[in-house]
């Protein structure tokens, strides 16, 4: 195959290296002002560190405060549980979708899609009443992580529910028939046939809802106030803060950013292989 | 197929749990819209109107702008991540050293919660803090200061999402470029097809599918775009960023307007119901073709 | 005879002193580990309850206080969902002066006079209403209870650089150029003197005329138009006019009277003097722009004075702040002595229980503490608060106030010209149809006249759709 100069190894090479830059600028220049202090926030800009004046007060500050740990801890549950729950539920649903005769099946699938269309201020007041409603003895709906952990379902079980499909569908039913045959229940098809077969999927579907779940802000500022508090919450606490305090802002949003880049850069290589969305048939 | 009882055991925990969250909260919002209802006017109980809200909203001149916004900004992020997001899946799938590297620092804007990228943007933007407005200012004489020109932060709204989204876009492409058939690009280089010829008519042709799916998913969220306008520019300077969920928030919560705000939210989810309707039906007519 | 007296005398000392100093602690033990909330703007006044007073509170009494301080948006929000579904999640919520009367129109809150005089062992020995300002009679209801404890209040005053306006050279060349001298601004024409002076002064430096809380998205613009501003031009209550709820010329307002133009073409004006984050400033930005020594004047926010001219930490211009009254038209300061009219904003919050509470009484003990005169200094040290009338003499206060040239000592004595929002139960409703004009003013999509003449049909439109106009 012939090559002309534009698909050459180098100009690739020096493309991406300038699209990283470009791509990372933003990130960079939060990292600066999280490592300033309040007082030389302000003046010419530079994008290079000055190591003298360089403080990690901002981060010792936020991560110091109870409230902090606390919100960090309740976000790493509600994700992962809402993560797994919509995972599994999603995976149950798309393979429903994909081996049985249920009536109206594409108007279900449609529907099930409507539920992320929606504008989520659209559902807030409803919400809102629904959840400080729900009370059993002391324990009340709102304010809790388990309400959030359903609630996140409304966005992310439609998105896992069509990526998942697409995995599902592209599974042979051969596979399956052959282990019925055998004599196996549903159940066990799902777990030694289906469930080995999806991984990958089922990978990029739980990561991607767990960012998705991680990263919410609108619900969780209004359905928590203490207890369940995300931080997202927590982060957009400090904006009108007195005297917007930008470095603590800076500090938060990279502590936010941390988790989920870590888990990006595990498992970048299996992103691409899952999110097909059942547009291609392998 | 299978026994269909089987089938809708496995799938009514999902449309349960969807019921609950998404269905309950939908009636409600439907009954409201035919009240007038703000806690703090005179009467603060709802009273029933009718389709009043309904035929006021026509006239909504703030409504109005809003959803043009929303669909101005939709259009403009679509195509942009499009085009862009083609190019770099491309780029992506050469070999080239790092390749995974560059991958990952490409998805990196991903991950980042829209509450943090507006907060990231408007630390890049704010005068006096920001590198934006000071190199534009200091090498081109510009006077960039979003809350004042109109132009300029619907055009950093489009470039922050550009920015955010792409490389979801990007991946899900790769997704499909790399499940291309070979033969058919094979037999059209033999033939002596231009470069630019095959990738117009076999590789668009064949990526049409993927494309639909991934306008369908970014159209969903990128009507629904709230927190990270709302932290950048919070809908200003004036109304001219206030998309239509900043829109409904406003009405619904300062303002306290339930009923307006309802029959505003009925119609903004159903005009994207139609449009995601409209894109499906161009989804599965094109599945069906294909089996 | 004598004898037994002071025996009895001194056991009562004896019993009675200790009992009346551990009030906290025999008041508390009844809701030992009962579990109170509140929420409030996160703010220097409210960070220092949630640091300080909470935990000693918590120490003295066994009552635990969690207290949520959050964006000023936010706090709204999550105070009045509460209140209106009834679910009970704060026993105590900021009270912000200018939304009380939609809170007491609803019904929302607790009668604090009534309930410690249902419950006479609630009554803290230091908690006495007397002791407070004037400020508390903005949480009275119409029986003259007391629906709120002050927390926190301060004035809206003129903050200039004395080190700038102190300058020789700057003297000269202002003289040289005006014809007249520096000083801090008492007319509209000096204050726009002195802005245009200080930007033109140099194009490279940081330095601008004057801080303008202009923010074109949030309805701090609105607020300091309304409050600030077009009370200093006469217009008053936000040009509504008070029995008839009518905001327009025609109908008998003046929110968009000739004076109030007048005003937004000054305040629009000014931006061209204002550092370019002026119009993204609410309240926030412009205390950081003037700590940041980015501005010579402006408007700010008292409850920022205290920080901008003591604290090094956050502040460039520590000790180089002076404190004056805002400038006015002719005939505003005659109605404000005589109370007919105010010349700036007295802002301020109180704490206050919603009915839907679970805990009151001890809510009730929470807000007799942070009341209590012993803890008012430090705080007013620490948040340039005051709502206790003896809090000005205290050596500590008086302290921070010579830093602050006075600004404690001018809000003592000047206060009484400052008024608080209109009583106004549809406060956050006109505010949202009105702010979007003054936004298009900012922006210049509108003319000063153009914006306040649709903005005034705007309020009208809503104030009859809510019921409380005619049309």
């Amino acid at each position: 195959m012939k090559r002309g100069l534009f698909q050459s190894t180098a100009v690739t090479l020096i493309f991406w290296l300038c699209m990283s830059a470009l791509t990372l600028l933003p990130v960079w220049w939060m990292f600066l002002v999280s490592v300033k202090s309040r007082a030389d926030l302000f003046g010419k800009p530079s994008f290079l560190v000055d190591t003298a004046k360089m403080t990690w007060a901002n981060y010792a500050e936020v991560l110091s405060n109870p409230s902090f740990q606390k919100y960090m801890i309740n976000s790493l549950i509600i994700a992962t549980s809402n993560a797994v729950l919509v995972s599994v539920l999603a995976l149950l649903a798309a393979y429903a979708m994909s081996r049985f005769r249920l009536v109206g099946r594409d108007n279900i699938f449609f529907w099930v899609l409507t539920n992320r269309m929606a504008p989520p201020a659209v559902f807030l007041l409803p919400l809102f009443l629904m959840f400080t409603a729900v009370k059993i003895g002391d324990w009340s709906l709102f304010d809790s992580r388990i309400g959030l952990i359903l609630l996140y379902c409304v966005f992310n079980l439609p998105f896992a529910f069509w990526l998942l499909q697409g995995i599902v569908d592209a599974i042979p039913k051969e596979l399956d028939e052959a282990a019925y045959v055998d004599g196996a229940s549903t159940f066990t098809v799902l777990r030694t046939v289906i469930f080995p077969l999806a991984r990958p999927g089922l990978a990029v579907t739980g990561i991607l809802t767990w960012v998705f779940a991680w990263n919410e802000y609108l619900f969780a500022s209004t359905l928590t106030s203490v207890e369940a508090r995300t931080i997202t919450t927590g982060l957009a606490e400090f904006v009108t803060v007195t005297g917007t305090n930008w470095g603590q802002l800076a500090a938060v949003a990279m502590l936010t950013l941390a988790p989920a880049a870590l888990v990006l850069a595990l498992v970048q290589r299996h992103i691409v292989a899952g999110l097909t969305f059942g547009a291609v048939k392998g | 197929m299978r026994n269909s009882t089987t089938g809708w055991l496995l799938i009514a925990p999902t449309l349960f749990i969807l019921f609950i969250t998404g269905f309950v909260p939908f009636i409600y919002v439907l009954v409201v819209s035919f009240f007038d209802w703000n806690t703090f006017a005179q009467n603060p109980e709802p009273t029933f109107t009718g389709a009043d809200n309904f035929r006021e909203l026509v006239f909504d001149k703030a409504f109005l702008k809003s959803i043009w916004l929303t669909l101005k900004f939709t259009a403009f992020v679509l195509i942009s991540q499009l085009v862009i997001g083609l190019f770099l899946a491309r780029m992506l799938l050469r070999n080239v050293p790092l390749k995974g590297l560059f991958r990952t620092i490409h998805t990196l804007p991903l991950m980042i919660a829209p509450i943090a990228v507006g907060a990231t943007w408007r630390l890049l933007t704010v005068p006096g803090l920001g590198p934006i407005p000071h190199y534009l200012k200091s090498w081109f004489g510009i006077d960039y200061i979003l809350s004042r020109f109109p132009d300029q932060a619907f055009a950093t709204v489009v470039i922050m999402d550009i920015w955010h989204w792409t490389p979801l876009v990007t991946l899900t492409l790769m997704a499909g470029l790399s499940n291309l058939p070979e033969e058919p690009l094979e037999q059209a280089r033999i033939d002596g097809a231009s470069e630019w010829r095959i990738f117009w008519d076999i590789t668009l042709a064949f990526l049409k599918p993927v494309l639909l799916t991934t306008i369908f998913i970014r159209l969903m969220d990128a009507l629904r775009t709230v927190d990270e306008v709302w932290m950048l520019t919070g809908g200003g300077p004036g109304a001219e960023t206030r998309f239509i969920g900043l829109h409904i928030w406003r009405v619904v919560f300062p303002k306290t307007d339930y009923g307006y705000g309802s029959a505003m939210s009925l119609i903004t989810l159903y005009l994207t119901i139609v449009m995601c309707w409209l894109l499906y039906v161009a989804m599965t007519g094109m599945k069906e073709n294909k089996a | 005879m004598l004898k037994f007296m002071l025996a009895t005398s001194a056991i009562a000392l004896a019993l009675g002193a200790p009992a009346r100093a551990d009030f906290w602690s025999d008041a508390g033990a009844k809701y030992q580990g009962v579990t109170i909330r509140g929420v409030s703007e996160s703010t220097p006044p409210s960070n220092y309850v949630k640091d300080v007073l909470a935990p000693q509170f918590t120490e003295k009494t066994g009552i635990v206080v969690e207290f949520e301080t959050t964006s000023w948006d936010q706090m709204f929000d999550k105070a009045i969902k509460d209140m209106e579904a009834n679910s009970g999640i704060y026993d105590f919520v900021y009270i912000e002066q200018d939304i009380i009367y939609s809170y007491l129109a609803r019904d929302f809150l607790v009668d604090i006079t009534q309930t410690l005089k249902d419950n006479p062992d609630l009554q803290a020995p230091d908690f006495k209403f007397e002791e407070f300002t004037t400020f508390i009679d903005n949480f009275r209801g119409e029986n003259g209870n007391i629906f709120g404890v002050p927390m926190e209040a301060f004035i809206k005053v003129y903050l200039y650089r004395k080190d700038l306006f102190e300058d020789p050279a700057h003297i000269e060349a202002f003289k040289a150029k005006y014809g007249y001298d520096l000083a801090p601004a008492t007319t509209f024409q000096q204050w726009r003197d002195n802005a245009e002076y200080f930007a033109n002064l140099s194009q490279d430096d940081e330095l601008w005329g004057t801080t303008v809380q202009a923010s074109s998205g949030h309805p701090a613009a609105f607020y300091e138009f309304f409050e600030s501003i077009a009370p200093t031009y006469g217009v008053y209550d936000w040009g509504i006019d008070g029995t008839t709820y009518a905001a327009s010329v025609d109908k008998g307002g003046r929110m968009n009277s000739p004076e109030a133009k007048e005003a937004l073409k000054f305040w629009v004006g000014l931006l061209e003097f204002a550092p370019p984050e002026a119009t993204a400033s609410t309240w926030d930005e412009v205390a950081s722009t003037f700590a940041a020594g980015r501005a010579a004047q402006g408007w700010v926010y008292g409850e920022n004075a205290a920080w901008i001219a003591t604290n090094p930490e956050k502040s460039t211009v520590v000790g180089k702040v002076g404190v004056a009254l805002p400038p006015m038209v002719e005939g505003v300061m005659e109605a404000a002595e005589k109370g007919e009219g105010y010349i700036g904003y007295y802002d301020g919050g109180a704490f206050g229980i919603p009915h839907s509470s679970k805990n009151k009484e001890a809510a009730v003990l929470w807000l007799e503490f942070i009341g209590q005169a012993s803890v008012q200094a430090d705080w007013a040290v620490a948040g340039s608060r005051v709502v206790h009338q003896a809090t000005y003499d205290d050596p500590k206060v008086q302290e921070v106030n010579a830093k602050a040239d006075g600004y404690f000592d001018l809000m003592r004595d000047k206060g009484y010209l400052f008024k608080g929002a209109p009583e106004y139960p549809f406060h956050a409703q006109v505010r949202e149809v009105v702010a979007p004009f003054i936004y298009e003013a900012i922006v210049g999509t509108m003319t000063p006249e153009d914006a306040l003449d649709a903005a005034a049909a705007a309020a009208d439109a809503e104030l009859i759709k809510l019921g409380y106009a005619k049309e």
